[in-house]
């Protein structure tokens, strides 16, 4: 179990515009598999390379267990990092690969052999350790490259978009495979990626890093039910924004006086709730709205309503949209349960088709 | 037109001319140092020329040499190429201008470079007389011998100096294939930067590194112009020695002259293929 905890980081390229990292600071919990999601270019892999010793950075610090790991070499920080391609040595067989850090520990050959059997088996690679890295499948070259940093058990162990070159059917295998190593070895692991869906379904923590910033850091949950601002509530697919105020405890905006389940100092604010959360069809507290429009997306629709000028989306089972042509009028229902209030927002910005529709948060 | 008429017609010139004039050139060197040649009467071949060959005093001496030469001026080659291989695929002010005059040497000709070797280095040239005029030595006669010499120094200096950017430009292509990110994977599974040389990035430009120091090797060996400027009287390397006796007079010695042809492109084109074989095993060109 290591901690590993990074303050101030900022980390500046010559030529580019602005830095890569600015001010980056997060505490990873100790034992645990924490993602690093972002955009590209958002600075993640910049983070993975400060940790993994491959760059300085301009400042900050980086601690492993309290002490603090900058001035070490990447030889000497116990940190193994897995690229985003499998970059196997060419040189080296599988068997070879898997051993490279232990040989160059000076570990006894018998007692290298011996572990890289192990692992094979762990990796599902067995009898492929004589083979040459150009005689694997994709899958299997990445997971040879698993394998050749976690047999050194690092105390921390960083994984760089490690799914981003796999087919689809290849990338839920060698999900699992991570999940269920991660677990059964209890490192403390950092997975980079673009992908918030792989973020949630990998890890059990998540930091989203927003423009060289962690914008927030937590369970997964959180960042769909409690998203701490604008920006990571869109990162995670967040449609429905309504400005207004909080009062009291109800939300004021052009849909009335909506009350909130939680404590929320007076203010202004903006109001959203999950598309998955609204309610289409009569009900208690339903407001009248009426269908724009709909798309079909698969397992679901995705239902657009305006009420009172508002645009809302609701992403309902296909068999209830099918009967919502644009036109209908349609009960919907915002469960308080579901309700959150964020900060208001300077990037704000109102969709074309709500221009008009007074923003209250100009006192911001 | 099929793809492998296409392919042939492409390949024509190419093979007309390698087939045409250098397999049959070859051929016919071999034809000669049997002794076989209808125009004289001789149409039983014999080995007895390469007998003559490597009976005679001199042979052994020469074959030395031309080894000595070859393979100093190789492994001096080689071991500087790469160490300024390393050097500039780093990023530093001035770079390009070292880049530049780096592969500048390559446009000019042996034999002027070892023209220039005699005027710099020999015991009459330019640095002996500044050693005499700084007083370090009492006459430039004193001047140790660097060329015409017997360690064929001043031979071995104009070939490290115009063999050194070609293997230097082999390897930093090869250097721009392999990338850094096999370096950064190596130090972070704990290699030290030194263990990340020796175990990631020289295997990994050993391919190259064997196959442009196989050319040179091959070259060194057998080229005869800078041996005959630079070198002493005896004993001669082995292509001059080949060149002498193809010139002579005496139209005897013909065979002889062919022999020692045959054995120098053998030597030659025996270390060439080696090298090309290890190319072919493993190495970034196998991914």
């Amino acid at each position: 179990m290591t901690t590993l905890s990074l303050s101030g980081l900022r980390k500046s390229f010559p030529g580019a515009a602005t830095p890569a990292l600015q001010d980056l600071a997060l505490s990873v919990e100790s034992g645990a598999l924490t993602a690093l999601l972002g955009p590209s270019g958002c600075g993640k892999t910049t983070t993975m390379k400060l940790v993994a010793g491959l760059i300085q950075p301009d400042a900050g610090d980086i601690r492993l267990d309290g002490q603090s790991i900058l001035s070490l070499p990447p030889e000497r920080r116990d940190v193994a990092m897995v690229f985003q391609n499998p970059l196997l040595f060419p040189h080296l067989t599988v068997a070879g690969n898997i051993g490279f850090g232990l040989r160059m520990r000076g570990i006894a050959p018998r007692k290298i052999a011996e572990e890289v059997e192990e692992i094979l088996v762990r990796v599902r690679l067995q009898g492929l350790g004589d083979r040459f890295p150009t005689a694997l499948s994709g899958g299997q070259q990445q997971r040879a490259a698993l394998a050749r940093a976690l047999i050194l058990r690092p105390k921390v162990l960083l994984l760089d978009e490690p799914l981003s070159n796999l087919d689809a059917g290849l990338r839920d295998e060698m999900r699992s495979l991570i999940r269920k190593l991660q677990r059964e070895t209890g490192i403390t692991t950092l997975v980079v990626t673009h992908d918030q869906a792989e973020a949630v379904a990998i890890a059990d923590q998540i930091a989203l890093i927003l423009e060289g910033r962690v914008a927030q850091h937590g369970p997964p949950q959180d960042f769909y039910q409690r998203p701490v601002s604008l920006a990571v509530a869109r990162f995670f697919g967040g449609v429905n924004f309504l400005p207004g105020k909080v009062a009291g405890s109800a939300f004021q905006s052009a849909l009335g006086a909506l009350p909130l389940p939680f404590d929320r100092a007076d203010g202004p604010g903006i109001l959203t709730i999950r598309p998955e959360a609204l309610r289409l069809g009569p009900g208690p507290a339903a407001m009248m709205a009426k269908v724009v429009d709909s798309s079909f997306l698969g397992t679901q629709s995705r239902v657009g309503v305006t009420i009172a000028g508002i645009r809302l989306e609701a992403l309902v089972a296909p068999e209830t949209a099918r009967a919502l042509t644009p036109g209908t009028s349609i009960g919907v229902t915002l469960p308080p349960d579901a309700l959150w209030v964020l900060p208001p927002d300077a990037l704000w910005v109102l969709p074309p088709d709500q221009a008009g529709v007074s923003p209250d948060i100009s006192t911001a | 037109m099929t793809d492998r008429r296409r392919i042939f017609l492409l390949l024509a010139p190419a093979l007309l001319i390698l087939g045409g004039l250098f397999l049959g050139g070859l051929g016919l060197t071999v034809l000669r140092s049997l002794r076989y040649m209808p125009a004289l009467g001789l149409t039983v071949p014999d080995l007895s020329a390469y007998r003559a060959v490597f009976a005679s005093p001199g042979f052994l001496a020469s074959l030395t040499l031309s080894l000595w030469i070859a393979t100093a001026s190789t492994l001096i080659a080689a071991s500087l190429a790469l160490g300024a291989a390393l050097l500039l695929r780093q990023s530093f002010p001035g770079r390009s201008v070292i880049s530049f005059l780096v592969q500048l040497n390559l446009t000019v000709p042996h034999i002027v470079g070892a023209i220039g070797i005699l005027y710099l280095f020999s015991q009459s040239g330019a640095f002996a007389r500044l050693a005499h005029a700084a007083g370090l030595i009492a006459a430039p006669g004193e001047f140790p011998a660097l060329t015409h010499d017997s360690f064929a120094i001043g031979i071995i200096l104009l070939y490290v100096w115009k063999e050194l950017p070609f293997i230097t430009l082999v390897l930093l292509a090869n250097l721009q294939g392999i990338g850094e990110d096999y370096e950064s994977v190596a130090r972070s599974l704990g290699a030290t930067r030194w263990q990340s040389f020796r175990h990631v990035l020289l295997p990994l430009l050993a391919p190259g590194l064997i196959a442009a120091s196989a050319l040179v090797f091959a070259f060194a060996f057998g080229a005869y112009e800078v041996p005959l400027v630079l070198g002493a009287s005896s004993p001669k390397a082995l292509p001059v020695l080949a060149w002498q006796a193809y010139t002579d007079t005496d139209l005897s010695t013909r065979p002889k002259a062919m022999a020692m042809a045959v054995v120098i492109a053998g030597i030659g084109l025996g270390l060439l293929l080696l090298g090309f074989r290890t190319l072919r095993r493993g190495g970034p060109n196998a991914r």
